[in-house]
């Protein structure tokens, strides 16, 4: 085990009206809590423009997400949320993540549990995770059980713009999008429910560098969010 | 050098998470001629999030380098 500390860069997408809730650390031992080493938050809109920067206290174990971004994502439909930080690898004994509590206020949707996307960093190396991670796909097992999908994508670049491309597939046909992002920037792809008489049944996102991505899904009467998950790499 | 929003590249950046490089390290290392640094071969190559960044900045010191 090395003294020196290990680095993750994870994203998540704050929508307002949402109790959302960020577990920092999982605790695995009651005896000996582990903390990260520091964590910052920076939250972006969906240009890229800088909105807020945050030092959170890394001795807390939960972060309200919701409330720490209420000023920055207040009159914006979705910000996205940029964690920053620098941890002790024996803190996670596997490929590192946040996890994420995320319920509509005052909807009697269920409450979805989330792990928040680890884009950079994370160790892939240590911990035999190191396939090719910028090609990425999701199955809607069974069909879709939401009436509207997306898919978010933001570029956690500092410098360079990112190109993507969307794939969705409907039995043998497929629909493809391509989306250019600036440094920082982010958005929502829709994913259209049908296509030649076919429903969705998986999605793929490529690029040549890994994004911030999540699919989405929402009730379509009340925009609820029943799905928040982040994608899968293509080789396991 | 710039960024492209007009800013000063800082050297104390992080810019692969899994190597620990930083701008400096990479400028430096340009710089000198002694890119890829022996223990930074993998940036850009494990998490892949850093890579476009690494390929930005790669052409931006290459240009500053003594010929």
């Amino acid at each position: 085990m090395s003294s020196s500390p290990s680095a993750l860069l994870s994203v998540t997408y704050v929508e307002p009206g949402y109790r959302h809730v960020v577990e920092l650390v999982h605790q695995r031992d009651p005896d000996a809590r582990r903390r990260l080493r520091s964590l910052d938050l920076a939250v972006y809109e969906p240009e890229g423009k800088l909105l807020a920067e945050v030092s959170i206290d890394p001795a807390e174990e939960t972060l309200d997400l919701a409330a720490v971004t209420a000023g920055p994502a207040a009159g914006r439909p979705r910000v996205m949320a940029v964690f920053d930080a620098r941890y002790d690898e024996r803190i996670f004994p596997y490929r590192p993540h946040h996890y994420g509590f995320l319920h509509r206020e005052g909807s009697s949707s269920a409450p979805l549990y989330y792990a928040v996307g680890a884009v950079l960093g994370g160790v892939p190396q240590r911990v035999d995770n190191s396939r090719i991670n910028n090609f990425e796909t999701y199955v809607f097992a069974g069909g879709p059980f939401a009436e509207r999908h997306a898919v978010l994508l933001g570029n956690l670049a500092r410098f360079a713009p990112a190109l993507a491309q969307v794939f969705a597939y409907y039995g043998p046909e497929r629909v493809v999008r391509d989306v250019s992002l600036p440094p920082k920037a982010h958005t929502e792809v829709t994913l259209e429910p049908e296509h030649g008489g076919r429903r969705l049944e998986r999605v793929e996102i490529k690029s040549l560098f890994r994004m911030a991505t999540y699919v989405t899904g929402r009730r379509a009467t009340s925009g609820d969010l029943v799905l928040f998950d982040h994608l899968f790499t293509f080789f396991k | 050098m710039a960024t492209e929003g007009g800013g000063e590249v800082s050297d104390g950046l992080l810019l692969c998470y899994c190597t620990m490089l930083t701008v400096g390290d990479l400028r430096s290392a340009c710089r000198d001629g002694r890119w890829p640094l022996p223990d930074k071969e993998p940036t850009g190559k494990l998490c892949t999030g850093c890579l476009g960044d690494l390929l930005y900045l790669l052409r931006a010191f290459e240009r500053e380098a003594p010929a």
